[in-house]
């Protein structure tokens, strides 16, 4: 009689300690430097420049993060029809920092460099970024591909799905001003 | 025979069960009466103020130092990583805070893991971060010439706020700028009232111990076996009496 309720006791035991032990397996990390992040994004050496949100801009981007924007200017590289965007936006509590490149007005690459919440880490796989290839802007300046989510990091997908529309905002603005870099 | 030695096998398992959950079942059953009664007991109006407590809920405690600006206010750090230029909330940098330059209409301040640049006004320009770049051994900013010039362990680089390009320098620096200096009493007022009014409050700190949460998943793991226990309380109890029913009769 003592074995089996030792058993019971242990078997109820190692089931708790597995779920306790689940959430511990995090995903917080520094994946890519930005440097190395744009190295990669490009054949040759970009041009650094600097996009500075005007009233306007500010408009648009606070409508597509679905909150104002603290900063006066964002940091971008460019060559030719092609320009990276490494820009940050909270997923739950923590800002996660996403690699943006697009050419042509289309998602190139979509890259999570770091990550800092203790759930959702899964939209840094490849098998999630993939999704965003060849994404542009609709004119109401959501995406005009449809993301699959992922169960259990439905705000870290919302982030990276705002930062995507915000990269391809920000790209459509530089195009259009005809930067000189 | 078979019911007696059941009620004996019984009986000294929920001897055993009840004896180690003594102080457990008493401390459940009283944090679980305040916290039904909280309302009537006012405990989530009542804040806690211990250092101790608020540390241990990852509360910082309000800043005592800042960095006098040359306009009379102040910039400096305090709760969530928050950065202040007196009382308005201007940037999120991770403490401490290392070095504050005034330089052309700019503020810099240099924080453990970025450099932010504010207009004189202290609005955000820019966070020149470790992941775009920024060294990671720095340990001072210094405006010298109308020059920037970034000390850091690996020695000192000149720095471009516009362009943030970094150069290696051999320049022998000046000391810093600026020092810290505590904060005014009329600022250290204002963040003691902010963190007392978004402290935690005494109904949360019950309600995260009866569920254990206060310490951890540690915590909410025992606290589950401690439930797990308490029906095997139960079921011991009843199969005693209903045992001890069987073999009266018989």
């Amino acid at each position: 009689m003592l074995k089996p309720t030792l058993k019971a006791l242990l078997l109820i035991g190692t089931v708790l300690l597995t779920s306790l032990s689940s959430p511990m397996v995090s995903a917080k990390g520094v994946y890519q430097s930005g440097p190395d992040f744009i190295a990669e994004a490009f054949n040759q050496p970009p041009n650094k420049a600097t996009l500075w949100l005007t009233n306007d801009i500010r408009e648009q981007a606070a409508e597509i993060l679905g909150r104002s924007l603290p900063e006066l200017r964002v940091r971008y590289h460019k060559l030719d029809n092609k320009t990276a965007w490494i820009l940050e936006e909270i997923g739950k509590e923590m800002p996660i920092t996403i690699g943006v490149v697009v050419a042509e007005g289309k998602i190139e690459q979509v890259k999570i460099l770091a990550y800092r919440e203790s759930r959702g880490g899964e939209v840094r796989y490849p098998a999630y970024t993939r999704q965003y290839l060849g994404a542009s802007l609709t004119n109401k300046n959501n995406l005009d591909q449809s993301i699959d989510g992922i169960t259990g990091a439905t705000l870290s997908v919302w982030a990276v799905n705002k930062v995507a529309a915000l990269a391809l905002y920000y790209h459509g603005q530089v195009i259009n001003s005809r930067d000189p870099s | 025979m078979k019911y007696k030695k059941s009620i004996g096998l019984n009986i000294r398992w929920h001897r055993r069960i009840g004896l180690s959950l003594f102080f457990m079942i008493i401390f459940l059953a009283l944090s679980g009466f305040a916290l039904n009664h909280s309302l009537g007991l006012k405990l989530s109006n009542t804040k806690l103020s211990s250092d101790w407590l608020l540390s241990w809920y990852g509360l910082e405690q309000a800043a005592s130092d800042g960095f006098e600006l040359d306009s009379g206010e102040w910039l400096y750090q305090a709760g969530d990583n928050q950065l202040l230029l007196n009382e308005q909330k201007v940037a999120q940098c991770q403490p401490p805070l290392l070095s504050v330059v005034e330089i052309e209409q700019q503020l810099l301040a240099l924080c453990n893991d970025a450099l932010v640049i504010l207009t004189a006004k202290g609005e955000l320009i820019e966070s020149f971060t470790q992941l775009q770049g920024l060294p990671a051994d720095l340990t001072g900013l210094i405006a010298q010439n109308n020059q920037l010039y970034l000390r850091g362990e690996s020695g000192v680089q000149t720095f471009d706020a516009d362009s943030l390009a970094l150069a290696p320098s051999n320049i022998s620096l000046l000391p810093a700028n600026s020092a810290p200096t505590a904060l005014p009493a009329s600022i250290k007022e204002h963040l003691k009232d902010q963190e007392i009014s978004s402290s935690i409050s005494m109904e949360t700190l019950i309600l995260d111990l009866h569920s254990g949460r206060f310490f951890g998943n540690a915590g909410v793991l025992f606290i589950d076996i401690v439930g797990l226990l308490l029906c095997i309380l139960a079921i011991t109890g009843l199969l005693a009496w209903v045992n001890n029913q069987r073999y009266s009769k018989e």
